[in-house]
């Protein structure tokens, strides 16, 4: 029943994005809301999710392929396939996002390696190569066990690098001081690690219908990573918000203020901080609940929703901040705004994308064996 | 990419950096000095004659005059600088408007907004406007974070951008601690206007105004749908392709106030290199470290 709900959710949303997908691709960024001053939107702030989860995800199948954690044992499978579709996810995002995709091959051809975002897209272009390497060799584990072994060092140090790079990325931006702050390049694996930690909660929680022992500890061992990866994640904000705010610069606590008490207070308020947060360390901290699936896969999910609008919330207050006051007024245009809220085409064609994603992963779910068959049991 | 006979045929990046290619530069000097030119010899075009030096002859004369000199020398040693007098600024905005009328610039795209700033309380109150074109900074934060080099500092210090190239990352516009990158979201002040047959109004009428080229970097670019610039970021560049044609930015002869000026630094005759020297210049955001090129007098 659920898996039917599923398939209808992710089928609705695949025809709404080909609508937005459609307007994209006919009428390029008209109908996009963002503009000169906030210029990165809803589109960059999941592709920062998407492929956060996809090197989260990715380190989790190392437990499988390289450190041989007994509790991970042949789960591996499963994650490489969920980082794969998140990268995939992710990158889609960001390609759609470019103001001239079909020339995105410049990127590989005519490189600029002092550019972070270069660093980053030849970085995610490996990152891939591995994972669909490694997704491969993975239904022959005995034979390319080796392989397997390598591959996953060699994805574990990128997962980690790339993850940093991306709080590098914006990190490195002197001309935004709520970005430019050492810790972000330190905080990013934290938060890639959790989102990851989080998708499997839900994968498992939602497809693991296989009643043992097993489950029950596979469940529990992942409530406890994402319980801990949770609390540093809001160690982070608590250094990060105190610190900007006790500095007093004036750009900085501008954009933390905006987090706060800005137009959108309530998706760090009630999103990010109260459904993202608290609701999940609660169940996660409960035992019984935390190894229940509905409730695991509830927190879980929470966890995504609460790492999306943490995203947003470092991407677009950052940017809702003028580089100059008197900016705000000096020339007037749709696209000179500091405030920002995503178009209907832009939820369209992310919607459209997660729909594709989880449609991807129904399918590949029920016709490829992704998970060992005591999981799948049921 | 010079033919003997002088005729120079350009690609799309040669045109960019054209008078400013080293090659170009080698090839000015010897002119300059009264050696004979090598088989490759770019010209200068043709420069507007000017009246004979005067003792008070208008600013705008005494520029172009330094803006000549300066086109003689080597690309490399030329560093071109502006001058804003916020004393002398009135807040017209007509080097805004000129400059959309230069550039053609669609709607969201602006080089050279002018901020205004309400200093004081009643009745002690002033108000200041100040000119933002680009900075043209000595370590602009724009070009590294370029993931496909698609922009870059000219030996003579102009930031610029191959539309070309660009990808529409827009990672440069979030690097610029002046907010003087924008965006070119294919926007058309026209869209959604009545069809009349109009000159000025109407889409018949004015969408020609729209879509006729622009020259920006010395390239002639009729605007149509998702060609570049659409879904560049754009920037200003000093009228890089008036400054290479002896005229000065178009931003500096339509300032009612004279309250812009404009030159080459490196030159201590020029009228720009007087104004930089005195103590009441300043820059913006200094504490960054971008050198910026545009200086303000308050």
């Amino acid at each position: 029943m659920v898996r039917r709900i599923l398939y209808g959710l992710a089928i609705l949303a695949v025809l709404f994005g080909l609508w937005g997908i459609y307007d994209r691709v006919a009428f390029g960024h008209q109908n996009a809301a963002y503009g000169s001053y906030v210029v990165w939107g809803l589109w960059v702030a999941l592709y920062l999710f998407f492929t956060g989860i996809a090197a989260g995800t990715f380190v989790f199948a190392t437990l499988d392929y390289l450190f041989r954690v007994p509790i991970f044992a042949r789960t591996g499978r499963l994650s490489l396939f969920l980082a794969l579709i998140t990268l995939g996810a992710g990158l889609l995002h960001i390609w759609l996002d470019l103001g001239h995709p079909e020339r995105v091959w410049k990127a590989y051809l005519q490189p600029n390696f002092n550019s972070v975002m270069d660093q980053i897209v030849w970085g995610y272009t490996i990152f891939g190569l591995i994972i669909l390497m490694m997704l491969g060799m993975s239904f022959q584990p005995q034979r390319y066990a080796g392989w397997l072994k390598l591959l996953s060092a060699v994805g574990l140090f990128l997962a980690l690098f790339l993850s940093g790079g991306v709080g590098a990325l914006l990190g490195v931006q002197a001309a935004r001081p709520f970005w430019h702050v050492g810790l972000f390049p330190v905080q990013f694996p934290f938060f890639s690690l959790a989102s990851g930690a989080a998708l499997l909660l839900l994968v498992y929680g939602l497809f693991d219908r296989a009643a043992n022992e097993h489950r029950r500890s596979l469940l529990r061992v992942l409530a406890i990573l994402t319980l801990v990866l949770q609390l540093i994640k809001l160690y982070f904000l608590w250094a990060d918000f105190s610190q900007s705010i006790y500095g007093g610069v004036p750009m900085n606590v501008a954009a933390v203020t905006e987090v706060l008490f800005g137009r959108y207070w309530w998706a760090f308020w009630i999103l990010q901080l109260f459904l993202g947060s608290i609701v999940p360390i609660i169940i996660l901290l409960w035992p019984r609940l935390a190894t229940e699936p509905p409730w695991a896969a509830l927190a879980g999910f929470l966890v995504l929703l609460g790492f999306a609008a943490a995203r947003a919330n470092i991407v677009f207050p950052a940017l809702s901040v003028p580089e100059l006051p008197q900016l705000i007024g000096a020339f007037h245009s749709a696209r000179l705004q500091f405030h920002y809220f995503p178009s209907l085409m832009e939820w369209a064609v992310s919607v459209g994308i997660s729909g594709l994603a989880g449609l991807i992963f129904l399918i590949a779910y029920d016709r490829l064996p992704l998970t060992p068959e005591h999981v799948r049991s049921a | 990419m010079a033919e003997s006979s002088g005729k120079v045929t350009l690609d799309r990046r040669d045109v960019l950096v054209k008078l400013a290619s080293a090659v170009f530069a080698g090839l000015v000097a010897p002119a300059v000095v009264g050696e004979p030119a090598p088989a490759e010899a770019v010209t200068l075009p043709e420069l507007p004659q000017l009246p004979p030096p005067q003792p008070d002859e208008d600013p705008l004369v005494r520029m172009m005059r330094d803006l000549q000199r300066a086109l003689q020398k080597p690309v490399e040693q030329r560093r071109w600088a502006m001058v804003i007098d916020l004393r002398k600024c009135v807040g017209c905005h007509a080097c805004t408007i000129s400059c959309v009328v230069e550039n053609k610039l669609p709607p969201g795209v602006v080089y050279r907004p002018v901020l205004e700033e309400e200093i004081g309380t009643y009745p002690h109150v002033t108000r200041r406007f100040i000119p933002r074109p680009c900075m043209q900074c000595e370590r602009p934060p724009c070009v590294p974070v370029c993931p496909v080099n698609a922009t870059w500092k000219r030996p003579d210090g102009i930031v610029v951008i191959d539309y070309d190239q660009c990808i529409g990352c827009r990672y440069c516009i979030t690097a610029c601690p002046y907010g003087a990158r924008t965006f070119d979201f294919g926007d058309r002040y026209t869209e959604g206007t009545p069809r009349a047959q109009a000159f000025l109004v109407g889409e018949e009428g004015a969408a020609v105004h729209e879509t006729i080229p622009m020259f920006e970097y010395g390239q002639p670019r009729p605007r149509h749908d998702e060609a570049s610039p659409v879904g560049n970021t754009r920037k200003c560049h000093f009228c890089l392709h008036r400054i290479e044609r002896g005229l000065l930015p178009e931003c500096v002869v339509t300032c009612i106030g004279r309250a812009t000026y404009f030159g080459d630094a490196n030159d201590p005759e020029s009228l720009v290199s007087e104004l930089i020297a005195r103590p009441n210049v300043m820059r913006l955001k200094e504490e960054l470290g971008t050198e910026p090129k545009v200086y303000y007098l308050l």
